[in-house]
């Protein structure tokens, strides 16, 4: 199983939640499977669809999921204590360890040779932090949907993309869209 | 005005132009503002690792519709370039950062001077509209920098040096 298909596993689960995607393939690959104005495309800034999700599940209710990447959750690996620290529990980080940089020719990442994101993200405060196969990955987040979080899954998958085209969205339709989701969602 | 006083009237001006949720990052300059955040019941604040951390936690709380600010040393701004330009730019996410100016005349720590001398400038070069400001009557005019940046559409900067604090 790749990204492609655990996206495509996990998308029947989705209907109120607040979705933060991790850069350009990975939020093409959500777009193409569903697309809705829940979904915040992060297409630069490596490293922080963690934060945002974070940022926005300290001001709501809905539950709020980060999509992100190991590559990614290594870049920003500080901002898993203050998930711990912060202890919504309407947050859950879905990282898709493929153990590689698949936007940049799938150069090995380190969670390819031992480090363990789930381990990591334990150790940093946040007790319900799992690591399952790709193909569990959506029985265990409709788990964590019914469950108080913070939770962080860490769901491992094989490298590799459909060939797909950029999302037809500006980044200010991303943002309005979205902003004004929320806004609804919150009156 | 004492160093206290200054504090209270920026946090003050601050939060009388929409200001209402903070993270910072720490500074021995700022550490006077970050005890009156600390101390304010009426504002979301919230300690942060790193700068880079703290623009993801903005942009989140901005898109649940709060005003974020950004309290952090003039050295995070080179940790930040990335981020400001693909994320606080592409997306035109208006909040303030409060930046404190290790490296400035009173600085009495050498290695502070290259990114004190260097931080205008990068800040200008990814196109932040960058205000310095060294007096303690300057805190009007930094808290209407809040609405500046939803005017401004984007990322906007406030630069404050030792003789903000009356720091030497």
């Amino acid at each position: 199983m790749r990204r492609y298909e655990l996206l495509q596993s996990i998308a029947p689960l989705l209907t109120d939640e607040f979705v933060i995607c991790n850069l350009g393939f990975p939020s093409q690959e959500l777009y193409s499977i569903r697309d809705t104005d829940h979904h915040f495309y992060m297409l630069g800034s490596m490293g922080l669809s963690s934060s945002i999700g974070l940022g926005l599940a300290m001001e709501i209710d809905n539950t709020v999921i980060s999509i992100d990447g190991d590559g990614s959750v290594l870049m920003n690996l500080g901002t898993l204590s203050t998930i711990a620290l912060e202890d919504r529990k309407n947050f859950i980080l879905l990282i898709v360890d493929n153990g590689s940089y698949g936007s940049t020719g799938d150069q090995p990442t380190h969670t390819a040779k031992g480090t363990s994101l789930a381990a990591i993200a334990k150790a940093a405060g946040i007790a319900s932090s799992v690591e399952v196969a790709g193909v569990d990955a959506a029985e265990k987040l409709a788990e964590c949907l019914k469950t108080p979080g913070p939770h962080v899954i860490v769901a491992k998958v094989e490298p590799g993309s459909p060939a797909l085209t950029p999302i037809p969205l500006s980044s200010l339709a991303i943002r309005d869209r979205f902003r004004d989701a929320v806004k609804q969602a919150r009156t | 005005m004492s160093a206290g006083d200054v504090n209270q009237a920026l946090l003050a001006d601050l939060k009388a132009n929409g200001a209402d949720f903070f993270v910072s990052v720490p500074c021995k300059l700022l550490g006077g503002f970050i005890s009156t955040l600390e101390q304010d019941n009426e504002i979301t604040y919230r300690a942060v690792n790193r700068e880079e951390e703290g623009l993801g936690i903005c942009t989140g709380a901005y898109l649940a519709g709060r005003t974020p600010v950004m309290v952090m040393q003039n050295t995070g701004v080179g940790t930040l370039i990335t981020s400001l330009c693909s994320l606080g730019n592409y997306y035109r996410l208006p909040f303030l950062m409060v930046v404190s100016h290790r490296g400035s005349p009173g600085e009495p720590i050498g290695a502070q001077v290259p990114m004190g001398t260097a931080v205008e400038t990068l800040l200008q070069t990814i196109n932040v509209p960058t205000y310095m400001f060294s007096s303690p009557s300057d805190t009007k005019k930094i808290g209407q920098l809040v609405p500046f940046a939803s005017v401004a559409e984007g990322p906007v900067a406030a630069i404050l040096d030792y003789d903000f604090w009356g720091a030497r």
